[in-house]
């Protein structure tokens, strides 16, 4: 099967054309079955190429794509751990969201097209996730951006959501440019795009550092897009506005930790550019504060999660920076279990709620929807990091890496924002399952939305132990390269993050649930700290002052600039031949500039005309 | 017999569309249907033969493949031997894409040519001069010929824009006439220049010398050097016009506003991209030296074509004008190309002309089917269009993501070849260039979100959908799109071999 691994992204696809051609004809309960069962075969065969792959086996493959001059670039298919994992990841989210929206898109006029558009995601994200060379990579990486901005603009007649498609795409494309101009100064400097040789080119230390400083962090600004970090992050809050699976899958669990998977896949790069190093631990721990600070406040329970899932992501960075490799693809496999789980299970409680998304009018959910308030609070625990959930292990991998590392800044930030996760989380849980109820309700209890929701959250639980005892997770990722260094950290660390995450926890608790603290504490002591928070730091009106603004009214500075100074530049060479043909004038009367032109034309096709014949004669 | 019918191909091709011409003289000016059919079919024979001469092209052999000489008369000047002027056509790899795609627009420009109301014989006869013209352009193997199919064009695009447009019709057209008259005068003198120096007009004979190093040493002497300047500089200005680049290209947003979709088709399509076959064909082939001392300038105007109608297609609210100046910027990208000189740049520019033909062409076919129905372009007065229309908001979506250089079509190849081309001579300049792929993006997005998103406008209340006439060609156009950008091969293949000649012979 491994070296068949091509026929994997071809099932979605399949799925895609057929759904697109047959958008009016398919019944909704026929597009859900062609959507689900093409991602069940991909992810049948993604299975397959795992076992395979853990049974010590890697593949490549590809034939020629473009050539130009000397140049040949290939389009193929490579399977290697990192690969593997994803391929696996990527499918099972895919297939589990694609029988969830059958419940969850029931009755809307385009359902067909969702699926369709579920379809050319899953296919370009596994694309993305086999390419063997960063050309390949780059072209799927962007299909998967489209995907995205289709999908958040499904419901187009919304302006909110035609507003957050555009703002998801131009924000990453801003981030592609980066990864544009790196991909070509690879290029340059290596001769190829493919990962194998450009490594190889590396080794040989044949690329001038600080021509790698700047292709490392060009291919970081990819990643900081897609990944929705700072200060590229606000697109992805906005991306709520696209329907819930689509969270799900595409700006939780999959697209949005493409820009992770980068930065891992380009890692030897990364290793070899300490400045870049740098930048994307800090980066990568401010984001993770930073966002979890503003997810503190919002009362939007998908707005919640977007916002914890850029902090989530920045926790990703920071480990990749701290040399945490392992640690960080090891959080995005948990963190895609997980907040899969959140969202879908947040998705049936919106449901529940009558397509109502803000948390201060839930309340109380717990006594009626027990069976979703279970699995929403497996996922609060395996993100806040308490044990066994999945969360716990990565999350504590990832501080060990950090403080291995040695940057204690980072290390402390990610402790704090470990608590703030805490926090937030059971804010969003008590606030929406706990107290009195404060709305009428619907029962959802289909078992099309219940049963992935319960997958998700067995994995949430049990997908940690693939890294305990032992860390033969780390081991089989990187070959046994990474020794037990990061392993053998201080044991404090685990006792205190989960000491951190039960803090927070409980003062969720006493705020939310014993209200013995009053919530509204703070807005009222330092309304300007609450302000800066709810309004997200500001970030994205200074992005319409400073960048926005100033560009339309260069726009519009211009269209004059257009109309009379350049126009008129022209005017003057116009009025030579008007010249000419004043002078003209004098000889002869009647028009004169533009018919001469027109007769000393009309005189050469005479010619030709009178001479042609002899073509023919 | 099959060795003469295929050497024949060339010039069958460029007067194919003559027999459409015969019929339409035959049948009486009332008769709208049947003008219409054999207007449609008269441009199909070109397009068959184009195609069967990219699949007989032997893409490994490259070189010059089906020339003929047919002589055609010959004057005798004092001192040298008899000039000779001859049909001379034939192909290689860098006419070759043009031409097909050439024939392809025209013929689906055809069939977008239904939208038009008056004087229908007269519309399809001046518009299958049009494309012989444009045809004999690509495929002529002599400077004279050129000029001859180049003014072809000119005066058939007069009359079309003059008679067919819109309200501000003739003053569009009286514009075009003064700008590229102006352009045929400079192309004019870069001509006779040309014949002065290498005493031929033929290109084969012209590339030989203009590489031959004696040549090239006498040509740089004193005061030489200078006349040689000159007429580089007219070659550059004749076709800089056509393509157009800053600040010459005011007349080319009239022609987007004014004249009919379907002769936007192939002006913003094919006509546009004369400049930039000028451009190489003349420019780079002829002028190796000048060329590359004029690359950096030639880069820099890029970079402002680029950024400059980027930032105007941004504020723009008519559809027709916002890609008039998306065309601005789109041809910056052939500039860079062509200023890389290498072998990537070069192959970038050839790819962005032939699929920036399709991508306007498209984009123009949904502005003709759009105006037929809402009668409006603005985009202020439309909105929410994928309710009554789906289909055709589809078409601009995806015609949209082909503007905007999305992977997967033609777009993104073209400008990830001419980058990665100017990436290497000049990463300055193309590093600022890279700005007008997220530009792009904003203006193109803008507008497709502006018309087809959100809540639906008074205005296009009722509006109905494309029907297959018209969903059948947008569809093929769309197909092309992205045929190239996921086989991208498929042009890159024959094309090779000339490019790799072309850009060995200027040592880059």
């Amino acid at each position: 099967m491994i070296a068949n691994a091509w026929i994997i992204p071809l099932f979605p696809l399949v799925s895609f054309l057929l759904l697109l051609a047959g958008r009016k004809t398919f019944s909704e309960r026929s597009a859900a079955w062609v959507g689900s069962l093409t991602a069940c075969f991909a992810l049948a065969g993604s299975v397959w190429v795992l076992l395979e792959q853990v049974g010590g086996s890697s593949y490549r493959a590809g034939l020629e794509w473009l050539s130009f001059g000397e140049t040949n670039i290939r389009f193929g298919v490579e399977v290697d751990q990192l690969n593997a994992l994803m391929l696996l990841v990527v499918s099972l989210v895919s297939f589990l969201v694609q029988v969830y929206s059958r419940r969850y898109m029931k009755g809307d006029e385009r359902f067909p097209l969702f699926y369709a558009y579920l379809g050319l995601f899953t296919f370009s994200m596994l694309g993305l996730v086999i390419s063997p060379n960063l050309l390949q990579m780059y072209i799927f990486w962007e299909l998967v951006g489209v995907c995205s901005f289709l999908l958040i603009g499904f419901w187009y007649f919304k302006p909110e959501a035609k507003r957050a498609a555009k703002k998801a795409f131009i924000m990453t494309r801003i981030g592609d440019i980066g990864l544009f101009i790196a991909v070509i100064l690879l290029f340059i400097h290596t001769g190829s795009f493919d990962w194998a040789q450009i490594f190889a080119v590396l080794e040989a230390g044949e690329i001038p550092p600080e021509v790698l400083t700047w292709i490392t962090l060009l291919i970081f600004l990819g990643a900081v897009g897609k990944s929705g970090q700072f200060p590229l992050h606000t697109w992805l809050p906005d991306a709520m506005e696209g329907p819930t699976p689509v969270s799900a899958l595409i700006h939780a669990a999959t697209m949005v930790a493409a820009g992770v998977y980068l930065v891992a896949r380009a890692f030897p790069l990364f290793e070899a550019a300490p400045i870049a190093m740098d930048v994307v631990a800090w980066t990568g721990a401010f984001t993770a504060m930073f966002a979890a600070a503003i997810a503190l406040v919002q009362n939007d329970i998908k707005r919640v999660l977007a916002y914890s899932t850029v902090s989530q992501l920045g926790y990703m960075m920071l480990a990749l920076g701290s040399v945490g490799y392992a640690a960080g693809v090891f959080h995005l496999m948990t963190h895609a279990f997980f907040k899969a789980l959140l969202f879908l299970a947040a998705g049936a409680v919106i449901l529940a709620f009558h397509h109502q998304q803000d948390i201060r009018r839930m309340g109380g959910l717990w006594n009626s929807h027990r069976r979703i308030g279970w699995f929403f609070l497996i996922g609060c625990l395996a993100i806040s990091g308490i044990p066994p959930f999945a969360g716990f292990f990565s999350k504590e991998e990832i501080l060990m890496a950090a403080y291995a590392d040695g940057r204690i800044g980072v290390f402390l930030i990610g402790v704090v924002t470990a608590f703030l996760t805490a926090f937030y989380m059971f804010r969003l849980f008590f606030l929406v399952f706990w107290g009195e109820s404060r709305r009428e309700r619907q029962a959802v209890a289909d078992p099309g939305m219940m049963r992935p929701i319960a997958v998700l959250a067995v994995l949430s639980v049990l997908a940690g132990f693939v890294q305990f005892p032992g860390d033969s997770f780390s081991q089989w990722l990187t070959g046994g390269a990474e020794s037990a260094a990061t392993g053998a950290g201080a044991v404090w660390i685990p006792l205190l993050s989960i000491l951190v995450s039960l803090a927070g926890m409980a003062l969720a608790w006493t705020m939310y649930a014993a209200k013995t603290v009053d919530p509204d504490l703070v807005s009222r002591r330092i309304p300007w700290a609450y302000r800066l928070l709810e309004r997200k730091f500001y970030v994205d009106e200074a992005y319409n002052q400073v960048l926005i603004r100033p560009y339309r009214g260069l726009g519009l500075f211009l269209v004059g600039f257009d109309r009379y100074i350049v126009q008129g530049l022209v005017r003057i060479i116009a009025a030579v031949p008007r010249r000419i043909g004043v002078w003209a004038r004098a000889l002869q009367n009647g028009q004169f500039q533009t018919y001469t032109l027109v007769s000393v034309i009309g005189l050469v096709l005479l010619i030709i005309g009178l001479t042609a014949g002899r073509l023919f004669g | 017999m099959m060795e003469q019918l295929q050497q024949a191909l060339p010039i069958g091709l460029v007067f194919s569309p003559l027999i459409g011409v015969i019929v339409l003289l035959c049948i009486p000016r009332d008769k709208a249907g049947w003008l219409k059919g054999v207007g449609i079919l008269a441009t199909l024979p070109p397009s068959v033969l184009a195609l069967l001469l990219y699949f007989q092209f032997d893409a490994r052999a490259g070189g010059v493949q089906f020339e003929q000489r047919l002589p055609w008369f010959q004057i005798q000047l004092p001192q040298i031997p008899p000039w000779e002027v001859a049909f001379h056509f034939g192909v290689d790899g860098l006419s070759l894409p043009l031409a097909v795609m050439a024939a392809l627009v025209a013929t689906l420009a055809a069939c977008a040519s239904v939208y038009i109301q008056k004087r229908l014989k007269g519309y399809f006869l001046l518009f299958l001069l049009l494309e012989v013209g444009m045809l004999g352009v690509f495929l002529a193997r002599n400077m004279f010929l050129f000029f001859l199919f180049f003014e072809v064009t000119l005066v058939t695009l007069f009359f079309l824009i003059g008679i067919w447009g819109s309200i501000y019709r003739e003053k569009a057209a009286n514009r075009f006439l003064l700008y590229n008259g102006l352009g045929s005068a400079f192309l004019l003198l870069a001509m006779i220049g040309l014949f002065v120096l290498f005493q031929s007009l033929d290109y084969s004979r012209m590339q030989e010398m203009a590489h031959d190093s004696r040549i090239q040493a006498m040509l740089a002497q004193e005061p030489v050097n200078n006349i040689v300047r000159g007429i580089f500089l007219c070659t550059v200005v004749a076709f800089a016009i056509k393509l157009p680049m800053f600040p010459f290209h005011t007349w080319m947003l009239r022609v987007h506003a004014e004249a009919p979709p379907a002769v936007v088709m192939i002006h913003s399509g094919v006509l546009l991209k004369m400049g930039a076959y000028g451009l190489i064909r003349f420019g780079v082939e002829l002028f190796p030296q000048q060329m590359q001392a004029f690359a950096g300038v030639l880069a820099l105007l890029g970079l402002i074509n680029i950024l400059y109608g980027a930032a105007l297609a941004f504020v723009q609210n008519e559809l027709r004008r916002l890609l008039a100046y998306a065309s601005v910027s789109h041809m910056g990208i052939i500039l860079f190309g062509i200023a890389a000189l290498n072998v990537s740049g070069l192959t970038g520019a050839v790819f962005q002309a032939v699929s920036h033909g399709f991508i306007s062409a498209l984009l123009f076919f949904f502005i003709g089917s759009l105006y037929e129905r809402t009668g409006t372009t603005d985009i202020r007065q439309l909105g929410g269009m994928a309710r009554p229309a789906p289909v055709l908001t589809g078409i601009f979506l995806a015609g949209g993501l082909a503007l905007l250089g999305l992977p997967g079509m033609s777009g993104f190849i073209s400008e990830f070849l001419a980058f990665l081309g100017l990436f290497h001579e000049e990463p300055g300049l193309a590093a600022a260039g890279v700005l007008g792929l997220v530009l792009a993006a904003a203006y193109t997005l803008r507008a497709v979100l502006k018309a087809g998103f959100g809540p639906v406008a008074e205005q296009i209340k009722g509006m109905a959908d494309t029907r297959w006439p018209e969903t059948a060609p947008m569809m093929v156009l769309l197909s092309c799109i992205i045929l190239i950008g996921v086989w991208p091969d498929v042009l890159g293949e024959p094309m090779k071999v000339t490019i790799q000649t072309i850009a060995s012979r200027i040592g880059g």
